[in-house]
């Protein structure tokens, strides 16, 4: 082989070092091997691990059964944990989504530096979380920060300041906003995409039958979203659930365990406490939620 | 682009309305990073605290660059300007390897004629929906065992290949008509060379997106490093900005200084590339 041959038959090419399927094995290769290595093996490793006592630091390992699954279920800090991010998803996905398509809706407009502000928006889409972080943390000073002034201003000092990320009954909710602000311009876009493949010939119907603008955006609009809609609040609820980084530098799940979280117990069975069984366990009943969400994404589109 | 809002021969009726409502949101959604870029400016943390609560927060009257030149040259406990040229390292050579390694397979998958690849291509589909945070644990312990703790291969070669990004490629290399493989078979091409010099060139806007998509994720790792790495001759600039956080005192000048620098280039590159930003967003959605 190595003698391609062109519908003429003209054409002889020298003898090549490799036969062309070889080629392709080895630029398959590569990403195979890395994804084998650093993906499909830690992945298939967790099940066994989660099955056994083993630590960070080398020990003689023993098999322990579903313990770890026990211990884990059995431990109020979990079902804390699991209860936050629930907590957690049920007030950012509607907040995030809800925001992110009114924005959409109104940069969809015709408006004079339409480009500026959609550029603007999105602005903290691409601010880092640890950034974000630093900026919000100092938003939320107690007790001297901004929106404890704001807040004091606009009742006229009759509301006193509150520590947001320190108390237990506002310290989700804080955290709730700075996700959302940090990620609505995903969902902004998403939805303007969407917006923009509504075909303008249903309007144009909409409009011939009398339809006002709320009637347009109810009977033309929302229906038109749907699949957007879906695929925007499944994926806003499986980056809900893996709530970690801001968690981790501003509360490390405090306070009193009032914004742990599921990837936050993880770290803190796991790497501060060593252990690994445990840990995997974790992290399984994690990866089990969100393949339970993904298939719910493909029952319903 | 369509305009789904006004219809044509439509007047708008509340067109000042709508754009003093739009310009009020929009300054209050970039106003924290505004006041970020201007607290970075102020002299000390107690200035930016006692500043903090009144539209001083929006003003510096004595603008330094103190907080910066302290960032980049102090090398005690914090040595942020080493956090810095770790990432930009990290980030050169994940995108470097990551470039080629998704791109090659991401061709072999949609021309190729490798026996398997179907196979692969299904692995590769049903692998992007495990999450980063439920493999992290079980990779850490593969890095202790191989001893690449601390290192930044550890934090480069797990990022050489991905699921998504191959997907991504794969995904744009189909559509790519099949008489443009065929004739470079035809004139003798082999498959790299079909790759290299047919599919790549003509392939700039998809490994723009995810190059920029690469990128975001490389710069803005945090749980990885936070797990893999101990000294600070491999922190990357997230997990040292996070280390600003005290558990008496944050260093809030500092903080922020190493916040804006850490954001300037990704702005920079945003405002170059804004359409293919947002593109690479919308497209790394299928992510599930």
């Amino acid at each position: 082989m190595s003698l391609h041959q062109g519908p003429t038959g003209a054409l002889q090419r020298p003898k090549r070092w490799l036969k062309p399927r070889q080629q392709e094995f080895l630029m398959l290769l590569p990403a195979c091997v890395v994804v084998a290595l650093f993906l499909l093996l830690p992945f298939l490793m967790s099940f066994p691990i989660s099955l056994t006592n083993e630590r960070l630091i080398p020990r003689p390992v023993k098999f322990v059964g579903l313990k770890n699954y026990i211990e884990v279920l059995t431990d109020p800090v979990f079902w804390q944990a699991l209860w936050n991010v629930t907590r957690f998803t049920a007030m950012v996905v509607p907040v995030q989504c809800g925001f992110a398509l009114a924005m959409a809706l109104m940069i969809n407009q015709k408006l004079p530096f339409r480009n500026f502000f959609r550029g603007a928006l999105f602005l903290p889409a691409i601010t880092s979380m640890t950034v974000v972080c630093v900026i919000w943390g100092t938003l939320f000073q107690f007790p001297t920060g901004p929106l404890n002034q704001i807040i004091g201003f606009v009742t006229f000092g009759m509301a006193g300041p509150v520590d947001w990320l320190g108390t237990e009954s506002s310290s989700m909710p804080a955290i709730v906003l700075l996700s959302a602000w940090q990620a609505y311009g995903f969902q902004m876009v998403v939805y303007l995409a969407g917006l923009q493949s509504i075909p303008n010939d249903l309007y144009e119907a909409a409009r011939l039958d009398g339809a006002k603008t709320w009637g347009r955006f109810r009977y033309v609009t929302w229906p038109g979203l749907r699949q957007t809609n879906i695929f925007v609040i499944i994926i806003t609820t499986i980056q809900a659930f893996k709530l970690f980084t801001q968690i981790n530098i501003l509360t490390q799940g405090g306070p009193r365990d009032s914004t742990n979280t599921v990837v936050q117990y993880m770290y803190n069975v796991g790497f501060v406490g060593q252990k690994l069984g445990l840990a995997s366990a974790v992290a399984v009943i994690l990866f089990l939620i969100v393949l339970a969400i993904s298939l719910l994404r493909n029952a319903t589109s | 682009m369509s305009d789904n809002s006004l219809l044509p021969g439509e007047s708008d009726k509340f067109p000042v309305i709508k754009f003093v409502s739009i310009s009020v949101i929009t300054l209050v959604i970039v106003s924290p990073l505004f006041l970020l870029v201007v607290a970075s400016l102020k002299p000390d943390r107690f200035q930016i605290l006692a500043e903090m609560g009144s539209f001083k927060a929006f003003w510096v009257s004595n603008p330094t660059v103190q907080n910066y030149l302290d960032i980049l040259t102090f090398s005690g406990n914090q040595p942020f300007a080493r956090y810095l040229l770790n990432s930009v390292f990290i980030l050169v050579a994940t995108l470097a390897g990551g470039m080629l390694f998704n791109s090659m397979a991401a061709f072999v998958l949609a021309c190729g004629g490798i026996k398997g690849r179907t196979l692969v291509l299904t692995l590769m589909i049903g692998l992007y929906i495990v999450p980063q945070e439920s493999i992290v644990l079980p990779l850490l312990n593969i890095m202790n065992k191989i001893g690449l703790t601390d290192t930044f291969a550890a934090q480069i070669l797990p990022f050489w290949a991905s699921p998504l990004y191959i997907f991504l490629l794969y995904q744009f290399f189909s559509q790519i008509p099949r008489d443009l493989y065929d004739a470079a078979v035809v004139d003798g091409a082999s498959p790299f060379e079909i790759y290299w010099k047919v599919f790549i060139p003509v392939s700039l806007p998809a490994l723009a997106t995810v190059a920029i998509l690469m990128g975001i994720e490389s710069w803005n790792q945090y749980l990885w490093p936070l797990l893999v790495t101990q000294s600070n001759s491999a922190k990357p600039i997230a997990v040292g900005i996070a280390g600003f956080f005290g558990a008496d005192s944050t260093y809030w000048n500092l903080a922020m200084a190493a916040s804006v620098v850490m954001m300037a280039p990704v702005l920079g590159f945003y405002l170059m590339f804004q359409k293919w930003f947002v593109s690479s967003v919308i497209s790394s959605g299928v992510k599930g």
